[in-house]
Order: structure tokens, then C-alpha cells, then sequence
């Protein structure tokens, strides 16, 4: 009796309505604890951990200025920064007020018509405040589009090398006579031997390393109008020149195409030396500290005696995005965190960085000698060559040319290792033609 | 009341029982399909500013070098996961199917718990071990012939895929080897004692009675081991860092699907390569059931 009278009151029977009183409970439960909302005024998404821990420190110099407001600095991975962003934007959802993007990435969201790329354009804000004049101007270079700056540059990013000294002086190595690239090959053959010791950390199977050459003989992938040049003749020099460091019988570099084992490979001397951007150095000082005083820095070996002597490796813009509410204050921020130059020479003690506003390298922490280079003065090293670092222009389609540009290293390595000099100038400028022809056939299909 | 209540309920409980499938189904499978299918005939930078092309987008893919490397790719990884991994499961099965082997059920554990920790991790391991110089097979391999190995086997295009095989090889054959273990046990043990009574030896059995009975079994793990293939993402993605590896020796559909749709944007594209991949993994499916009889047995 008892049992009808409960079949009668639960008609699906036991089970179903056990299901509705979990989801009413969990529903319940939820509904009187929502997920906690950020109450932040402005977000802010970085992916770098170095960038992250100063900005939060800097946060509470910024809340003081500007009472009532809370700045919030989110650290998210540098994968996910792309991916989310992007779906941020296209959803119109959870986008960050402000936001760090690599320096590789940055072209991929100036894609589509003007009016769509998710960030405002910085041009006239720089314009009013002067500090366009004051910023190394070929750092707006990557972020640039259409006569817009989508961002603010981080950073410039010099390359020098950075070179295992008691090696180098064990080996009878005079780095004053190192002034050009074939003086610096010509030692790099004498001293190499393969599988036990290299003269220089190079890859041959993608394009990071190469690009440094690339860019210090004034080449890129695409030219100040965005044309592609990837495929011109400094590039095809510049394979040239590269092919033959990192592949065949007299090659000098090598890489282990792994960060992981980098400390191992330097303190072992299986490298003797390595390209050394500044937020490198950094890397360096903190993962091989038993190489302190040991190492030290010279400027890029010349392409020609008198040439550049550095180029440049990496970068992060700092972009304002259209959904912020309030993109003045966004700008503040980004005055606060960018060319505050009490914190920037704070910063640059911290990571070495070296920031784009030029008025900031008077600072003495630019003139601070370090002990773990073996006392040089790492700020006035990069500072001196700042102002010579060549310009990378911006596209869609960078990501895609960087891609190709990958293959042609490595397939060019692969035919250099079989045949030597016979006929690789040209396959060398075949393969060229042809990664730029892919290239082209991305951007013709192109309709914005 | 009553009555009128326990009509309704009768009419209507049935489609309140499959209204969350439904309505989660279309929502979250029929939607996103057509959606797909939709967007495959339109250049896209994301949903907001779209651009028909008609079948611009199949026509440009046709003629696209990478699209055909990461093709070239996948199947001969799909390739080698048929003829290297299936064998060798099968192999292991029967090994460990044999009533001779001490300690079968340590064994069987043993060679399936790779699948148990997941692509991800193990393409994180796999990472160390092709490391150069200083990576665990390197370091075996110059232990073995005494000189200093500077392999790169995810920096090398020509050993790229080997590598990938290799993983794939540790992670699946004892996952594949579970299904064969359960095939094996269904045979009926008296056909066995038959084809002994009719004078055949292990070989003999092994083709007349092992593989008839573990037929349907090794279709099915075959597709599925086929699909698995051309999905193949995680594993490369991981262990090339997020690259398709030099000269896109590690490129995969899907992974150039990803490529395009969540990094480049263009979602119209990677719809595109999405849907010529299925049509693909369809005909070849249909095609291997075809080949193998599965229909006319049903039939």
C-alpha cells in the first residue's frame, strides 16, 4: 500500500527522480555559490612570468594614483594567450583590457578588415604624448598595420653573443679579432669538433636562429609595405651563408632543439657560444649559475668589417583592446608598466630587458657591471647597439612565412649534408621560390 | 485528474525521457556539424567577418603542398599503426593467451598500462628520451657502439616519423593487444581439438581457426586503429612543441586543421580540411569492410 502510494507520488519511478534531486541539489548549491567574479577595473593578460612578477609589484604604485581603481594581472600561458584571445574576441567574452602578445603572433590579429582587429590603434595617443619620438622606432615595425600601431613595443631585444670565456681563452681565442662573420667561421672550423664540441648553438631545422642573419643583412619575410621578400636575394645570400654553419663536414653550430638540455650542453662546452638577446641573458645567469664569471658578451660578428653588429631575437607588444571600457585609463596602465623609468631600470635589474624608450638607458642600472659576465656592463652592451636593431615588418601572414621558411632550412640542411656546394645554390633558391610561392597563394586567396 | 495524468504521462514520458539527448545532441553534434559543413564553403576571419567562396576553399586545398604533406603524413602513420602495431598486438596477445607464459596477468597490465596515462604525457616523455646528445635512446645507443651520438630525432625530417611510430608503437600495441586477448578467449577450444585430431600444426590452426574466430574482432580493431590514425593531434603537437616539425615531417590533417582554424583564423578552411578528412576516413572505413566482408557476413 505504502509503496503504491509512493509509485504514485514518483510516476517515473525511484531512479529518475533520485537524478532530479541531485540536479536540484547541485543546482542549489551552485546557485548560492557562484563562481567569484573578478572585481578588477582593468585586466591585464600576460604570458612571461618575468613581464607578470614586476607588473604586479607595480600594481599598488598604480592603485595609489588612481584610487577606486584595481588592476588585475592575469599570467596566462603564451599558447593559450593565442588561443583565448582569439576566441575571446570572437565570442565578445572574457577579453582582457589589456594584453602582452609575442612578437610572432601579434601579425595574426591584425587578420581581416581594419574595423575587426580587436585592438585599438595607438598611433595618435603616441603621437599626442610624444612618446612615439622617444620609442627605437623599428620596434613598432612588428606591430604596425595599415598605418595603425596596434602595440606598444616591451622591449628592443639586441642580440649579441654570449660566449663561455675560459673556453674561449683555454682554446687560444682573441675575441677582438672576431669583427666579421667569416673571421668568426674561419676560428669556429678549428675549434669544432663534431659531436663532442661546437662553436655556436644553431639550429638547422627551424627558422629562429637564421632569422637573426636575416634580419642583420636587412633582409625579412615581408618589406615596410608588406610585401613578401622572403624569397630575394639577401635571403637567398643569407641561406647561403647559414647552410654550411649548421650542416656538412665543416660545420661549426649545432642544437640540441631543446632548452632543457641548454644548461648541460654550455656548462659541458659542447657549445662554446651562443646568440644572446637580452631577455636571454637573463635565462642564462639564472639556469647556469655555475658558469658565473666565466661567461661573457660581444657584439654579433659583422657581415662586412664596418657592418651591423647586432640584430634581433624575440619581442612582446602591449596591445589595448577595443572592448575596454575605459581605454584611457587602459593607456595609464600602460604609461605605469611601460615608461615609468624608475621601475624600467628596477625591471631591467630584474630581467635584463631592455626597454624601447630610449631616455631610460641613462638610468645607472645601464652601467652596473655584472659579475656573472665577468664584470662587463651587460645595460650599456645592449644599450650601445639598440639603436642599430633592424626592423621586422608585420603581416597575416608572418606565422605562415616563418612555417615555409622552416622548411627550406631544413630541407636545404638535409641536401647540403648529401651533396656538399655541388648544385645547392640551386636547389637553395629553387626551394626559396617555391616556400614563397606557397606563401603568395595564402595571401592572394586573401579577401580582406 | 488521476486518470487524465496517467494518460498524458503515457503519451508523453517517452519524449521527456529523450528530450536532454536530444536537445543536447542537436545543440552540441547536429548544430556544430552543419555549422561546420557551412562554414567549409566560406573564407573566414572567425565568425564575425566571413566571405563566401563557393568551393574555393576544396579547390585551394587540392592544390596545397601542405595540406598534401600532412595527407602523406597521416597515412603513413596509418600505415604503420595497421601493419606494425596490429601485428604486433596480435603477437603479443597470442603470447600472452598461452597457457605456457608464468605471470600472464602481470604481463597483460604491464604492456596496457602506457594507455592508461594518456598521449599528452606520454609525448612529454617520449620528448626526453629522442632528445639529442643527452636523451635516453641516444644515450643507449652510444653505450651500445661507443662513439658519441648526436642523433636529432625530432630535428631530423627523415626520423620524425619513425619516432612518432615508435611512441605510438609503446602506447598502442598493448591496447590493442586487450581486444585480440578477448577475441582469443572466445574461440571455442574444441575447434582447436579438431583441427589437432585432423593432423594440423600451430600454423594451420593458427590461420583456420584463430583467425576466423577473432575475424570481426580484428575488422573492428582495424577501423578503429585506421580512424585513430587520422586523427592523430596530441602526439606530434606535443613532441615537436607545438610545431609541425622541420620541413612539416610531423604535420598531421588535424594538426593542420588546428593550424588554420585556431591559429590562423580562418575557421572556413579548417572546416574545409575538417570535412575532406571525414570523407576521407569514411571511404577508407567502408572500403576496409568491404575488403575484409564484414557486410556480406552479416548479411
Amino acid at each position: 500500500m505504502k509503496n503504491r502510494l509512493f509509485s504514485v507520488e514518483l510516476p517515473f519511478g525511484k531512479a529518475p527522480a533520485l537524478l532530479v534531486l541531485v540536479t536540484a541539489l547541485t543546482g542549489l548549491y551552485l546557485f548560492f555559490h557562484p563562481v567569484e567574479t573578478s572585481r578588477a577595473t582593468l585586466r591585464l593578460w600576460t604570458f612571461a612570468s618575468n613581464h607578470a612578477v614586476p607588473y604586479q609589484k607595480a600594481i599598488p604604485s598604480f592603485e595609489a594614483v588612481h584610487p577606486g581603481t584595481q588592476l588585475e594581472v592575469q599570467l596566462v600561458h603564451g599558447d593559450a594567450v593565442n588561443s583565448r584571445l582569439r576566441a575571446a574576441f570572437w565570442a565578445d567574452l572574457d577579453v582582457p583590457d589589456l594584453v602582452e602578445v609575442e612578437i610572432s603572433r601579434a601579425g595574426s590579429f591584425f587578420r581581416g578588415p581594419a574595423e575587426d582587429v580587436g585592438f585599438i590603434d595607438l598611433m595618435p595617443i603616441l603621437k599626442r604624448t610624444g612618446y612615439y619620438d622617444r620609442i627605437v622606432q623599428t620596434r613598432f615595425a612588428p606591430y604596425q598595420n595599415r598605418g595603425r600601431i596596434y602595440g606598444l613595443p616591451h622591449d628592443v631585444h639586441p642580440v649579441v653573443l654570449a660566449y663561455r670565456r675560459d673556453l674561449f681563452e683555454e682554446l687560444g681565442i682573441d675575441v677582438r679579432q672576431i669583427r666579421t662573420w667569416d673571421d668568426f667561421v674561419r676560428i669556429g672550423r678549428e675549434v669544432s669538433v663534431p659531436g663532442e664540441r661546437y662553436m655556436i648553438e644553431l639550429s638547422d631545422n627551424n627558422a629562429g636562429h637564421f632569422e637573426m642573419f636575416l634580419f642583420q643583412r636587412d633582409g625579412g619575410y615581408f618589406d615596410a609595405e608588406g610585401a613578401l621578400i622572403m624569397d630575394n636575394e639577401v635571403a637567398l645570400e643569407t641561406l647561403l651563408f647559414f647552410i654550411p654553419l649548421v650542416a656538412g663536414s665543416e660545420r661549426i653550430g649545432s642544437d640540441l632543439g631543446s632548452s632543457r638540455l641548454f644548461t648541460q650542453a654550455v656548462e659541458s662546452g659542447y657549445f662554446l657560444s651562443f646568440i644572446c638577446p637580452d631577455w636571454r641573458s637573463k635565462g642564462t645567469e639564472t639556469d647556469i649559475p655555475r658558469m658565473g664569471g666565466k661567461m661573457a658578451l660581444m657584439p654579433l660578428p659583422a657581415v662586412h668589417v664596418g657592418g651591423r653588429r647586432t640584430s634581433t631575437w624575440g619581442g612582446t607588444m602591449l596591445g589595448i583592446t577595443k572592448s575596454c571600457p575605459d581605454p584611457e585609463l587602459a593607456w595609464q596602465v600602460a604609461e605605469h608598466m611601460y615608461f615609468n623609468k624608475a621601475e624600467l631600470a628596477e625591471r631591467f635589474r630584474e630581467t635584463n630587458i631592455l626597454p624601447p624608450l630610449k631616455d631610460a638607458w641613462e638610468h645607472p642600472a645601464f652601467d652596473e657591471p655584472r659579475a656573472y659576465w665577468s664584470g662587463q656592463k651587460l645595460g650599456r652592451i645592449y644599450a650601445d647597439l639598440a639603436d642599430d636593431v633592424p626592423p621586422q615588418y608585420a603581416s597575416p601572414f608572418i606565422e605562415t612565412a616563418k612555417s615555409k621558411m622552416a622548411g627550406v632550412i631544413s630541407s636545404c640542411a638535409a641536401y647540403y649534408r648529401e651533396n656538399g656546394r655541388e648544385g645547392f645554390e640551386e636547389f637553395a633558391r629553387a626551394r626559396l621560390l617555391a616556400a614563397a610561392e606557397e606563401v603568395r597563394r595564402y595571401i592572394q586567396r586573401n579577401p580582406y | 485528474m488521476n486518470a487524465l495524468f496517467f494518460r498524458l504521462q503515457h503519451r508523453y514520458a517517452p519524449y521527456l525521457f529523450v528530450a536532454p539527448f536530444v536537445i543536447l545532441f542537436l545543440t552540441f553534434t547536429l548544430y556544430p556539424i552543419a555549422k561546420s559543413l557551412s562554414l567549409s564553403f566560406y573564407i573566414t576571419n572567425g565568425p564575425k567577418s566571413q566571405v563566401f567562396v563557393g568551393w574555393d576553399n576544396f579547390r585551394f586545398l587540392w592544390g596545397d603542398p601542405a595540406f598534401h604533406r600532412a595527407v602523406w603524413n597521416t597515412c603513413t602513420y596509418a600505415l604503420t599503426s595497421v601493419f606494425l602495431q596490429l601485428p604486433l598486438s596480435l603477437g603479443l596477445a597470442l603470447l600472452l593467451n598461452s597457457r605456457l607464459v608464468k605471470g600472464r596477468n602481470f604481463f597483460r597490465f604491464g604492456f596496457f598500462s602506457p594507455h592508461l596515462v594518456g598521449q599528452v604525457f606520454v609525448a612529454v616523455l617520449f620528448s626526453v628520451v629522442f632528445i639529442p646528445k643527452f636523451g635516453l635512446l641516444n644515450r643507449v645507443l652510444h653505450a651500445l657502439v661507443g662513439t658519441a651520438i648526436d642523433t636529432k630525432w625530432l630535428g631530423n625530417p627523415e626520423l620524425v616519423m619513425p619516432a612518432l611510430v615508435l611512441t605510438s608503437l609503446w602506447m598502442y600495441v598493448g591496447f590493442n593487444m586487450i581486444y585480440f586477448l578477448a577475441a582469443l578467449q572466445s574461440v571455442d577450444r574444441e575447434l582447436y581439438e579438431a583441427a589437432q585430431v585432423d593432423g594440423a600444426g600451430a600454423f594451420k590452426q593458427f590461420v583456420h581457426v584463430t583467425l576466423p574466430g577473432i575475424r570481426s574482432v580484428a575488422v573492428f580493431v582495424t577501423v578503429l586503429s585506421t580512424i585513430g590514425s587520422f586523427q592523430l593531434f596530441e602526439l606530434p603537437y606535443v613532441m615537436l612543441s607545438n610545431t609541425a616539425g622541420p620541413d612539416n615531417s610531423g604535420l598531421t590533417v588535424v594538426m593542420y586543421l588546428f593550424q588554420n582554424g585556431f591559429i590562423a583564423g580562418d575557421l572556413g578552411y579548417a572546416s574545409a580540411i575538417g570535412w575532406t578528412l571525414t570523407m576521407g576516413v569514411l571511404v577508407i572505413s567502408l572500403a576496409q569492410m568491404r575488403l575484409t566482408g564484414t557486410w556480406k557476413r552479416e548479411d
